[in-house]
This record gives C-alpha cells, structure tokens and sequence, in this order.
C-alpha cells in the first residue's frame, strides 16, 4: 500500500481504458503506452490490462505504508527508494518495506515522457462503466475521477501477494521509447478531401511535437498543411479514434491520443495504427517526429507480430526469472 | 436520399458517412444504422459499441477476430436493412421487438428549466439581438421538442436541434473558461445542456438541475443518442 506524499504533474490510474461507451461522449482512456503498461502488469503475472498509476515525466512523492511488491516500466523517470539507496529501475519488480519512500528525479537526459506503476492484481479502485481508467473530461473513474493528490491511497487488489518480487523484462524487445516513424494510414476521403496533399506532406515532413501536448492529443510544429477552408467548414462532427490526425484550420496538425474527444469536425488527413500508439504516448514537446506511409494490411502485420514479440518475451520472463536472481546475487 | 458511403478508417474501424450536414431526417437514419450495429453487436457481431452523429457512424472492429473485408460485408449488409427500415416506416416490430423499440426515439425526456437571470445570464443579450422580448425566446425554446442528434465533447454533452428558425444566433465571441453544470444553451441552429462544468462557448439562457451525467447511474446518461427533448419552463420564485 501506497501513500502519496507530493503529486506529480499528472499521475492517474489508467488500464486496457473505456470503449464501451463513446457513444455517450465519454473518452477511450487508458494508458497512452499500452505496451508499457502490459510489461508491468506481466512482471507481476496481472492481466496486461489492469490498473495501473501512469506517471508523467516527474512523478510523485510515495509512502510504503504497507510492504508490497510493485513493478515500473515505460519511461526511465530515475525512480529510487532514498531510505535503501536502491534504484528502481522501469522493466523490474520490486520488494518495497513499509517505513521507506518511493522518489522520482525526472527524465533528465533520457528519451520518453510516461512509466506505469503496477501493483499485484492491479490498483484497488472501482469499476465505472467497466474500466478502472481515470476519465478527466467527466471526473469519474481511477482516484475519485483525478489525477492523484496528496493523501491519496494506492491499494493492490492483491496486498498479500509479495511472490512476483525481482523480475526483470527481457531486454531487445519493442521500446516504445525509442525514436522512429511512425506509420501513418490514409484518412477516409470523407475527411481527407478538405485537407488535399495533407497525408503526403506529413510523411514528407520532419515534425516536432509542440508545447501542446497532453493525454488529449498532440499538437505538432512544422510548415503548415493547405487547408480548403470552404470544404473544412462543410463538415460536420464525426467519431474519431486515437491516433487520428486532424488538420487544424492553421493548418497544423494535432494528432489524437486515449483522452480525445470522441467526435471531431476537423478535416482528417491520416490515422497511427494501434501498433505505434505507444510510441504516440511517449513523445514530449520538443521531440522530432516524422511519419512513414503504410497501409492498414502492413498496420495489421505489426500489430501480430508485436503481439508475438510480447508473447516471446513474456514466456522468457516466466522462464527465466530464476536466471535473473542469480545474476543479481553474483552481482 | 444519398446513397451511404463506407470507408476503412484505420485499420480497425469503418465510418459510413451520410452527407447532408445537420438534418433531423439524415440524422434519424444514422441512428437506426447504429441501432442495426448494436442489435447486431449482442447477438455476437464483431462489433464495438457503434459511435453515431449528424450525418455518420463509426464503428470500430477487432480486424484480428474477422477480416476486413468480410466485416466490410456484413456492415453493408446491416446499412441496407436500416436504410430499407427507414425508407418504409412500416415497423417490423414483431420481428426484431429490442431492435425497433431501441431505433425509436421514444417520448421525449423532460428538463425542467429555469430560464434567464443568473441562471441564464445571456438570455437578455441573446433577446436584444434577435430582436425578441426574453419571454418569447423562452417560449419558443421551450415549444417544441429536439432530438438528440448526437453526444459528444464531453461525457453526456447532448447536440440538440434543430432550434426554431427565429433563435438561432452565433456563439459568444469570447468563450467561458467554466460554465456551470446544468447550463442550458444554445448556438447556430441547436440547443444543449452542460452535463458539468467545462469551459464553452455557447449562448447560456437558462439552467437545470436535472443530472445530464452520473457515471454511477445506469444508463449514465439522461439522454439518448436519437432520443428526444423538451425543456420545461419553470416558474421563477425568487
């Protein structure tokens, strides 16, 4: 069990999210890096969806109340334990002792913006419309519908679970954190025609993601796209998906994330598939960005084999935990 | 009436678009398509929960539990029996009892209203500028039901139209940074109530203390996609 002794800059409970109910005007939600988040659910043996705190940038302040096991993975925010002079690195479980604090220096140098924190079983809160997710637009779900605020109490559903204690992912998988194109499918012509050129000029350009940026959406900065302004104001509020790229009327792009609106009346000039999401998620303002043209066969193709990356290196981790000891222990 | 086009959006999702911009008939026909895609969807489609709006629904599929192209058939499939349903208005009910009961939109939800002073502080701007008194634009915001085209921008935030003809005014220049829950406003041709309190821009000319939105509540919504809507005046005893 943990107590929240400082806020971060936004810290909320996130799982596998919400979809059930978008028809409602209520956000996908969850995590913005659903492979990070599957990575520290497996290291404790939880569903690769379960709640989890995702932790932006700075993270907060935390309090062992209770000793637990708990597992990082995302981003490397340089959390550590002061009181042990112990560094909790993302990609392991770890035994934590009631008594010591839980810190994060940031992401200094390092490459991504967000790391989930896992607990066993998952982060104790209720199920609202079937997720555990934290809905900001209508402040319901994870913590009291909120980011996480001094006081706050995070509960695995498992507190006696200490077992999944000294895990480590296995390196050479997907990194969502590393810098690569993101793949980029066609928008219908629907929504495309008001923005023409648009998709290709993306993959032409190099992007930086501006200072816009949160669980909503990002914002990018570049040359901006020809917006046929006749044509954009025709259209009319329509459902869009995370990862969709919407042209601004500016003509800069803002490209979609889990917290996005559920319709949009932007033109639309092309769509991330789910494969490269996580890489989305992990992007901080000021981060080059730069698409590639596929097709949602080749969309499809990554996804499958991503999921098998995730398998391989799941059925490692079970095998090998014990390997992993023993290297600890000869230091 | 425009044939409906289908389109891939993504790699697990199609958009069937419509066309006609906003119009309560257009509309009507996105909902019965969506209420196709739900009855399809608890009968084991390979569905998940449809999204309509104006003129459009996007659904969206696990392309990895059924191929593009044969969810591609099956959604056209279920467009042209919606489609078919809607051009004779002759209902099946015994057929498919859930599924025509769920297209209809039922008798309309009633939201008490009160109207102007600090519960609606732009209704006398929003008088002066299109030239009525405010008892007559309360009046005609409150004679006629609206339905509910689509919800959308934030959890339970209704779009409701069409507005008569005589209230239709542009939104405010300088948007709100928070209006309050239970606002009721209106802007170009529709009407909505703020389901919380969120930044916006449209005309507040009243207000209400009907719960838009309770996430514990099943359905956590008052209103219903394709539902309809009627405000009710009333009486101010301050």
């Amino acid at each position: 069990m943990l107590e929240v002794l400082a806020s971060g800059l936004l810290d909320t409970v996130q799982d596998g999210g919400r979809p059930g109910a978008r028809d409602l005007g209520v956000p996908v939600s969850g995590a913005c890096d659903a492979w990070s988040l599957a990575v520290a659910d497996r290291l404790l043996g939880n569903e690769p969806d379960a709640a989890a705190l995702e932790i932006t940038a700075l993270g907060p302040t935390l309090a062992v109340r209770q000793t637990c096991v708990l597992a990082l993975a995302g981003a490397e925010l340089g959390a550590s334990v002061p009181e042990e002079g112990r560094a909790l690195p993302v990609g392991t479980s770890q035994l934590v002792h009631a008594g010591t604090r839980i810190v994060f220096a940031g992401p200094r140098g390092g490459r991504g913006l967000r790391t989930y924190l896992a607990l066993a079983g998952g982060i104790d809160v209720p199920l609202v419309l079937g997720s555990r997710s934290t809905c900001l637009a209508g402040s319901f779900g994870g913590l009291d519908g909120g980011p996480l605020q001094t006081g706050d109490v995070l509960r695995p559903l498992r507190p006696d679970d200490l077992t999944a204690a000294g895990r480590r992912w296995p390196g050479g998988g997907f990194d969502p954190t590393a810098r690569r194109a993101l793949r980029l499918l066609p928008g219908p012509s629907t929504l495309s025609a008001a923005c023409p050129g648009a998709y290709e000029a993306l993959v032409a350009t190099a992007w930086r993601v501006s200072g816009s940026a949160d669980r909503m959406g990002l914002r990018l900065a570049g040359p901006p796209l020809a917006v046929d302004a006749a044509a954009a104001g025709m259209l009319v509020s329509r459902g869009v998906l995370p990862g969709t790229v919407q042209i601004l009327p500016d003509g800069s792009p803002l490209v979609l994330l889990a917290d996005a609106q559920t319709v949009g009346g932007y033109p639309v000039a092309g769509i991330v598939p789910a494969a490269d999401l996580p890489l989305l998620g992990q992007l901080r303002p000021g981060d080059p960005l730069r698409f590639r043209a596929a097709t949602a066969a080749m969309a499809r193709a990554a996804s499958r084999r991503q999921a098998r990356g995730f398998a391989a290196l799941r059925s490692r981790l079970e095998r090998g935990t014990s390997w992993d000891l023993l290297a600890d222990a000869a230091g | 009436m425009n044939a409906p086009s289908i389109e891939r959006f993504g790699e697990g999702a199609y958009l069937v678009v419509l066309g006609g911009g906003i119009d309560p008939a257009v509309n009507r026909r996105a909902h019965r398509i969506a209420a196709a895609l739900r009855t399809d969807r608890a009968a084991g489609g390979p569905w998940d929960v449809p999204v309509p709006a104006y003129e459009s629904v996007l659904v969206s599929f696990d392309p990895e539990a059924i191929r593009p192209a044969q969810a591609r058939r099956r959604l056209e499939s279920l467009v042209a029996q919606a489609e078919a349903a809607d051009a004779e208005p002759d209902h099946t009910a015994d057929a498919q009892p859930d599924h025509a009961a769920e297209a209809e939109p039922g008798p309309p939800i009633e939201i008490p209203t009160r109207y102007g002073g600090p519960d609606g502080p732009d209704l006398p701007q929003v008088a002066e500028r299109l030239g009525l008194s405010e008892s007559a634009v309360i009046e005609l915001h409150a004679g006629r039901s609206y339905q509910v085209y689509l919800l959308g921008f934030s959890p339970g935030f209704a779009y409701l139209g069409p507005l008569p003809p005589e209230l239709r005014i542009a939104r405010r220049y300088v948007p709100r940074e928070r209006v309050p829950a239970g606002s009721v406003a209106i802007a170009g041709a529709q009407t909505a109530v703020y389901p919380t309190a969120t930044p916006g821009g449209w005309q507040l000319i009243g207000r209400t203390d009907a719960r838009l939105w309770d996430a514990a509540h099943q359905p956590p919504a008052l209103l219903r996609p394709g539902g309809t809507v009627r405000f009710v005046p009333l009486r101010d005893h301050r």
